[in-house]
């Protein structure tokens, strides 16, 4: 094979900036503008916000966690994982108790995530909920959630598994990618490795339609088995 | 369930001989845990091959089935292969075996009564590709920056398939096989194929059923078959005559340029032997010209401007093709029913929708669907299988438009089905499963499968699902007819 066919298939069999060439010792213009672009969409994702009018058209209601500000967020991971007290307090007012499924809405680190991708993954997963007979309790969005916001809410609500959407930590590649957090009964000292996720949800990386469909079958299973997480395989 | 192997058997029944082979089949979770599941086909392992068997006849034109079943049932007893072990594979009937009165309802019985989901292969095409994959044609291709072509030469057919860059791109079927002219050693001839007659009488040989024959004779007539043959695959002028040898009709467009051939089939292994057959008793050693063809194709080897090899699986290679390289697996978030697995022989629709706006995907599917009525089997609970190729629709309000397209056209071109079948191209069978299943309540069974790639013409199987959530898949390919 030619060397450029060589390294044709090679530049298309990953993501990463490989084969851009240089200009003396440094990246050329574009290559250099190209990052610089990609980095900004990066940040602007992590102090972005999600549409309102996306949550409404869902009929999510919001609530916060007690991260207050961007800044502090950024620093206080343990802050983004509890839910104001003003928040559990609409969550009890608004929400069905002891649902089978509980599914939660949060920007996490980077609001474009969601917007990007909620509007097509919703539906598709309470379809797949449908499918699979399982039924969901109310849902609603959490701002400024880390993912052991879980903990708090299945504390709350109680109930049998939860299903979280958030947005990724924004990398180069993309900065709309989304995660699905599962587990089974999520309660106060809930560990990580008791939770499943299928992650990097965006049109160019895993499937969004396919993975909503695919997360009533697991949830499914998690009831059937009554446990997540590393047990879960 | 991070690891999984199956057995899955290869039978072919060929114009001088038939055979099996066992294979296991190791499927693999290639998906990181953090990502949807994703299981591959990791490793194909050669586990047993038969000996070679003469193909039973009760006559010229009749395969002797109840003694192909004894010798089948002989050889799962011999390495202790119980039916519900084997759970994919091939039987395929091949060269002149094809053409026997009786070699379809042969090849259904014995895929029937070989394992879970063994299916009935049968087609020159078809024959060549098996052959191509089981050879290492199709691999070397990948390896190699050109087109291989694998020609896998036996008893009554060469049955040639080109391949690059690990796809098949072509198939082409010969009248040229060892079994053509059958003679003893006294040089008389025993029998003369039809095709060949008719190529003999118009190049003026006269050679016929009962009449006696010259070792210069047979040599001239072999070395025109192979001359011309490798002549047509190069492109170089044949004579007219050769229209005889060319099996079914002649390729349609211009046949790809070949840089390497690769030769297998039984006609490879005689290839072996260095000696020239001079004498009528080596001649006719097998009672026919393979040896001859062998010899032959050996001495003109050089004269072509492809490279030309022998492949590693010699007379194997049909079988090997359609037990090892035959079954796919499809992707591992389907939606399927598996109370109405397996199917069988589902002729495909295909749809391929790049460009086509959602809004005008019902009339798209309803020209698929009309199309498809002179194929499908309209009687049948699955009367066909919709493939659809084109990038992952991303979409949901899309995805339900075109779920919705999809069901209505079928339930209207196809009022009695029970079964819908959908053959997805990309990643999105579960969700676009989900909504037709949906959308249709208890009406139909719905069976979405994804990351297959199938063309109108071919046919389709899909077997019971392995580990619990993907199916195995054989792609019957006419593409090339």
């Amino acid at each position: 094979m030619e060397d450029r066919e060589k390294l044709e298939a090679l530049q298309k069999s990953t993501p990463a900036r490989i084969g851009v060439g240089r200009a003396g010792t440094r990246p050329l213009t574009h290559t250099m503008l190209q990052f610089r672009r990609d980095h900004a969409a990066a940040v602007d994702a992590v102090y972005g916000e999600v549409d309102e009018s996306i949550l409404q058209q869902l009929g999510l209601f919001t609530v916060e966690t007690c991260y207050g500000n961007k800044e502090t967020y950024l620093k206080r991971p343990d802050l983004g994982r509890i839910i104001t007290d003003e928040g559990i307090a609409v969550i009890c007012e608004r929400c069905v108790q002891q649902p089978q499924i509980q599914i939660v809405v949060s920007d996490g680190l980077s609001a474009d995530a969601i917007t990007a991708n909620i509007l097509d993954v919703y539906p598709a997963l309470l379809d797949s909920l449908r499918v699979n007979d399982l039924n969901p309790g109310t849902s609603f969005y959490v701002k400024g959630g880390r993912v052991a916001c879980m903990d708090h809410i299945g504390e709350v609500l109680q109930p049998d598994a939860l299903v979280l959407l958030i947005g990724e930590r924004p990398g180069l590649v993309t900065a709309q990618s989304m995660s699905a957090y599962m587990c089974y009964k999520p309660r106060k000292g809930t560990i990580e490795s008791d939770r499943n996720v299928i992650s990097n949800i965006h049109p160019g990386g895993t499937p969004p339609l396919e993975a909503a469909a695919h997360i009533g079958t697991m949830l499914k299973r998690m009831l059937e088995r009554q446990t997540s997480g590393t047990n879960f395989f | 369930m991070d690891e999984l192997s199956f057995t899955s058997v290869g039978i072919d029944i060929g114009t001088s001989t038939t055979k099996l082979i066992v294979s296991r089949l190791r499927l693999g979770r290639v998906s990181g845990a953090l990502h949807l599941p994703r299981y591959e086909i990791i490793e194909r392992e050669l586990h047993y091959a038969s000996p070679i068997y003469s193909t039973p006849l009760l006559s010229q034109d009749e395969i002797d089935m109840d003694e192909v079943a004894r010798i089948l049932r002989h050889e799962y007893d011999h390495i202790g292969l119980s039916l519900s072990e084997v759970k994919s594979g091939a039987v395929i009937i091949t060269g002149e075996t094809a053409t026997k009165t009786n070699a379809r309802r042969v090849v259904h019985y014995l895929a029937e009564r070989s394992g879970d989901f063994v299916v009935a292969a049968a087609g020159a095409d078809l024959e060549g590709l098996l052959a191509g994959k089981g050879s290492g044609a199709e691999q070397r291709s990948t390896e190699f920056p050109g087109v291989v072509a694998n020609v896998d030469i036996g008893g009554g057919t060469a049955n040639v398939a080109y391949f690059r860059e690990g796809k098949a791109i072509g198939t082409v079927t010969f009248h040229v096989g060892g079994r053509l002219i059958r003679l003893d050693e006294q040089g008389l001839v025993h029998s003369v194929s039809q095709h060949l007659q008719k190529w003999l009488l118009e190049r003026r040989i006269p050679l016929a059923e009962g009449s006696k024959t010259t070792p210069d004779q047979l040599k001239s007539i072999a070395s025109a078959m192979c001359g011309e043959m490798l002549d047509y695959l190069s492109k170089e002028a044949v004579d007219p005559s050769f229209r005889h040898l060319i099996a079914g009709s002649p390729p349609p467009g211009p046949l790809p340029e070949i840089d390497e051939l690769m030769i297998s089939g039984g006609i490879s292994t005689l290839m072996a032997d260095r000696e020239v057959p001079e004498s009528m008793a080596a001649i006719a050693r097998y009672g026919d010209i393979g040896p001859l063809l062998a010899s032959s194709l050996r001495q003109q080897a050089d004269k072509w401007p492809f490279r030309i090899v022998t492949s590693g699986q010699t007379v194997q290679a049909t079988v090997i093709g359609a037990g090892m390289q035959s079954v796919e697996i499809s992707g591992s978030t389907v939606h399927i029913d598996p109370a109405v697995l397996p199917l069988r022989n589902l002729p495909v629709l295909h749809l391929e929708y790049t460009g086509i706006r959602p809004e005008d995907w019902r009339q798209a599917a309803d020209e698929a669907m009309l199309e498809a009525a002179k194929y499908a089997l309209p009687e049948a609970e699955a009367p066909c299988a919709i493939a659809l190729s084109g990038a992952v629709i991303h979409s949901y309000s899309t995805l339900q438009m075109v779920a919705q397209a999809l069901l209505d056209t079928f339930t209207g071109h196809f009022p009695d089905a029970k079964i819908m079948v959908v053959v997805c191209e990309h990643d999105m069978a579960k969700a676009l499963g989900q909504a037709l299943s949906i959308r249709c309540g208890k009406c139909l069974n719905i069976v979405c499968i994804d990351q297959i790639r199938v063309e109108r013409g071919d046919y389709i199987d899909i077997g019971e699902p392995l580990p619990g959530f993907l199916v195995p898949v054989v792609i019957k390919t006419l593409a090339f007819s």
